[in-house]
């Protein structure tokens, strides 16, 4: 429990730039000329390469708009460019540097390596250190081996579905029927709600129509003949195609809004962090086993690729 | 506060400080913590368990020749314990269950 007191959640933690943070490792070790700059492989220094910049706001920068220097040139070159930097020293001496966070003092995690959960010693490292860090999810949504992938789903679709619900939760104050009169997700995209079977769906609030939701996957939690919960229980046989893809399809909905219509918040909140590894946890599990159509990811298709990639 | 270049709602660092919002928000942190830990926690030893297993029935297979149907029996029935785990996790109570 106490490493749980020592852990910021803070803007410089957010899993990569959807609003242009980046890791400021770097930044922090710059000034420091014993700093071992040669054991750090040119992955890890920052792509755009502005180092004059790295203490200013962070803005969103085209992340390949200057490629790395590469080569023993490119080192040079690299190293060159960091005497030039004027660290910005504090009434201590010391560099200031705002996105501080006691994780950063630690070794980064190697994007490009993958990070492996193999033991119980790498867990608590990996959960303080990276929230839904490279390599991590994508290994944890994998099906065990010998596992019923209905199962699997299943399980899956009781977390996303409890985290949404947290997530949502928290930004509830600032979601009201009048902030958001309409379920939208930017100004493209609108969901409705059906009612009744059979009725034409109808345009609600954005809260109601989370409550209707809600209400309605917990409906199908409680269904046994869908999600059984007695052992000898078995899933009905088109349970993917009619139960899960549809549920996950409309829990996306929920995250499509608060990215659209409530981010600022959720940053002024500092909850970045756990929206983004749960997003992007959401679409490892939907990517994994083919559950969701680039068609469902509609408002955030460029965030879901982005997530996808690194 | 009022700085801030942000497009924000009227009224929402009177929301935001608030003791409720406060409060939502280190439990919404706290419960993400716990879920990612426990999570990989999960992982991490159903693997190890299922490796232990396998080494065990190969063991099993090279030393003493035993037969693959008593193998393979033993080997669903570890399946059929997992999955019953696996089917726990997805029933037990939940954070919202206490609040």
């Amino acid at each position: 429990m106490s490493f749980l007191q020592n852990f910021h959640l803070s803007p410089g933690q957010t899993i990569r730039s959807t609003r242009g943070f980046k890791w400021n490792t770097t930044a922090n070790h710059a000034d420091t000329p014993l700093s071992p700059q040669k054991d750090r492989p040119l992955s890890n220094v920052p792509i755009n390469g502005n180092v004059e910049n790295s203490w200013s706001t962070p803005t969103k920068t085209p992340r390949y708009a200057q490629q790395p220097p590469s080569g023993p040139d490119g080192l040079a070159a690299l190293q060159e460019s960091r005497t030039h930097q004027i660290p910005q020293l504090g009434s201590d001496g010391n560099v200031t540097d705002f996105n501080y966070t006691p994780s950063h003092q630690q070794p980064f995690l190697q994007p490009t390596e993958g990070t492996t959960v193999t033991s119980h010693q790498d867990l608590k490292h990996i959960v303080e250190m990276t929230l839904g860090s490279e390599g991590v999810l994508n290994q944890a949504v994998k099906l065990p081996r010998g596992e019923n992938e209905n199962e699997w789903l299943a399980v899956h679709c009781v977390d996303f579905y409890n985290q949404i619900n947290m997530l949502y939760g928290t930004i509830t104050e600032f979601c009201s029927p009048q902030s958001c009169p309409r379920m939208i997700a930017t100004n493209e995209y609108e969901y409705l709600w059906a009612f009744q079977k059979g009725q034409p769906p109808v345009a609600v609030s954005a809260p109601k129509y989370v409550e209707c939701l809600m209400r309605w996957c917990q409906d199908q939690f409680d269904d046994e003949t869908i999600f059984p919960a007695k052992t000898s229980g078995q899933f009905p046989s088109n349970f993917i195609s009619k139960y899960v893809v549809q549920m996950l399809r409309r829990l996306f909905r929920v995250y499509a809004h608060m990215y659209c219509h409530h981010f600022n918040e959720i940053l002024e909140l500092n909850l970045q962090t756990v929206l983004n590894t749960s997003f992007r946890h959401f679409c490892l599990f939907a990517q994994e086993f083919g559950l969701l159509k680039p068609a469902d990811f509609g408002p955030l298709l460029e965030l879901v690729i982005e997530l996808r990639d690194r | 506060p009022s700085h801030s270049p942000k497009k924000l709602p009227r009224g929402f660092h009177e929301k935001a400080s608030s003791h409720k919002t406060q409060r939502l928000v280190s439990v919404c942190q706290m419960f993400f913590l716990d879920y990612y830990c426990d999570m990989f926690d999960y992982v991490i030893s159903r693997r190890q368990r299922t490796r232990k297993v396998l080494e065990y029935l190969s063991q099993q297979k090279a030393l003493k020749h035993i037969d693959n149907d008593i193998l393979n029996s033993e080997w669903s029935g570890y399946v059929y314990k997992e999955h019953e785990i696996l089917r726990k996790r997805r029933l037990k109570p939940k954070h919202k269950d206490f609040e």
